[in-house]
């Protein structure tokens, strides 16, 4: 196993033990959404800048969701950059992409990482991955996957790439913005609120990641 | 880990709140108080260095030989023969008169001759001088004003045997010790120093809030991004070595 595989493997078991320190501030994440998302479902995940943690918010997310008896699913829309396959361990030969024909649903390209929690990797790229984002048959697919499960989260692309995604954008219910404590700069978080809410998105709120020192919580 | 109202924070997005203005320089306190510090310090320093810094004013009437129209012609006037008498000669002999000897220069660094008019209308001569005592300051003061009171009448009258200054001057009121004042005022100085200093510090923690790639909580989140913040995710090798 090389060093990129270990480091995954391991931040998966930080997302999905139930024995996590981190699991407790996601069950927090989705109370307050529960509270506060207006009843949203779908949940676009996106972040100013790459490295910011929305696959790893959407991991943790989903598995507080799945250990408190409530099914989510959390889908790879990362097209240009997969990521979700490496993390929890698989193969990406089938997922998001495989799914966007309408000839099997969705749920059948995935895997469930724990009872409850479907895993979808983005599945192979040979399309534009921007055109594949573009079309609503993403929309479609996804909202596919709502029946059953209390909130499907897709693990999206940087604000900056969404905005060019029409279909990612306003397809679903709303959209959670995740900055890092020490790596998301400010001016670019700025600009990525103003943007999306120019853009007229639903966002829902800010999840901080990585915090640290006193504040953590 | 929410404390935002939703309704209503995208409204309030174009403006800048009093209370993010105060949170952002209540997180780098440090660095005001750094900016006030240094500033005080250096008032504190000056004030030291200076010493004590007393003014004293003597007042000088002069009266035109022909008389004058209206108050602007009176501050020409005054001007005018500020021009004609006020020479180096004058100061150099103003300067040994005071006590001064040989450091005109510095003789006439503390002092300052303003022609001016009074409220009746006169053309006056305002001699102001700075020195270390009061009583320093008052002789220096009465030694130019007294010196110029004898070379405008000096030449006033050799103006009626063909002169040059058609104009005669009196020594309306003579600098006193007691009445010198402090021309420098420590306190003022050091109000001043603690509202630039706020000022600078506030402009720099501002200006680092806004480049910096650094977020202290949720909190900070909040009032940069003026949206809710509805979790905060610990980084996990802080949290593990805490537990």
């Amino acid at each position: 196993m090389d060093l990129g595989a270990a480091r995954d493997s391991e931040e998966a078991r930080r997302l999905l033990s139930p024995a996590s320190p981190l699991r407790r501030h996601y069950e927090e994440l989705a109370a307050n959404l529960a509270a506060e998302g207006g009843g949203a479902r779908s949940i676009v995940v996106t972040a100013p800048e790459p490295g910011a943690g929305c696959t790893s918010v959407c991991l943790g997310l989903g598995a507080a969701l799945a250990a408190s008896g409530r099914p989510a699913a959390v889908v790879d829309c990362n097209l240009g950059r997969p990521h979700l396959h490496r993390v929890v361990g698989g193969a990406n030969f089938v997922g998001l992409t495989s799914g966007l024909d309408g000839r099997r649903p969705l749920e059948s390209y995935g895997r469930e990482v724990l009872p409850g929690l479907l895993v979808v990797p983005t599945g192979p790229v040979t399309a534009s991955p921007q055109a594949l984002l573009e079309g609503e048959a993403v929309v479609e697919a996804v909202r596919g996957l709502e029946a059953g499960r209390e909130m499907v989260l897709l693990d999206a692309p940087v604000v900056g790439e969404l905005l060019g995604a029409p279909a990612l954008l306003g397809g679903f219910d709303g959209i959670l913005l995740v900055i890092h404590a020490s790596r998301t700069s400010r001016k670019a978080a700025r600009e990525a609120t103003d943007d999306l809410i120019e853009a007229g998105a639903n966002l829902l709120g800010v999840v901080l990641n990585g915090a640290y020192g006193a504040h953590m919580s | 880990m929410r404390s935002t109202d939703r309704d209503g924070w995208r409204v309030r997005r174009e403006e800048l709140p009093v209370s993010e203005l105060l949170y952002v320089l209540w997180g780098r306190r440090g660095l005001v108080l750094c900016a006030v510090g240094l500033l005080v310090l250096a008032v504190l320093l000056f004030s030291l260095l200076r010493g004590p810094d007393y003014a004293a004013e003597a007042v000088v009437g002069i009266t035109p030989q022909q008389q004058a129209a209206g108050g602007g012609e009176q501050e020409v006037f005054a001007e005018e023969v500020l021009g004609a008498v006020a020479t180096r000669e004058l100061l150099q002999q103003a300067a040994r008169r005071a006590g001064w000897g040989d450091r005109v220069e510095e003789f006439r660094r503390r002092l300052d001759p303003e022609p001016s008019v009074t409220q009746d209308g006169r053309a006056v001569l305002r001699v102001r001088f700075r020195g270390d005592t009061p009583r320093e300051a008052a002789s220096g003061a009465n030694a130019y004003a007294g010196l110029f009171v004898e070379r405008v009448n000096e030449l006033g009258k050799d103006r009626l045997a063909g002169g040059s200054l058609a104009a005669g001057a009196e020594l309306l009121s003579a600098a006193a010790p007691g009445e010198a004042y402090l021309s420098y005022h420590p306190v003022l100085y050091l109000l001043l120093a603690v509202v630039v200093g706020v000022v600078l510090g506030g402009a720099a923690a501002l200006l680092l809030d806004t480049r910096g790639n650094r977020w202290r909580d949720a909190r900070d989140a909040e009032m940069t991004l003026r949206a809710p913040v509805l979790g905060v995710i610990p980084d996990h090798s802080a949290l593990e070595r805490k537990e």
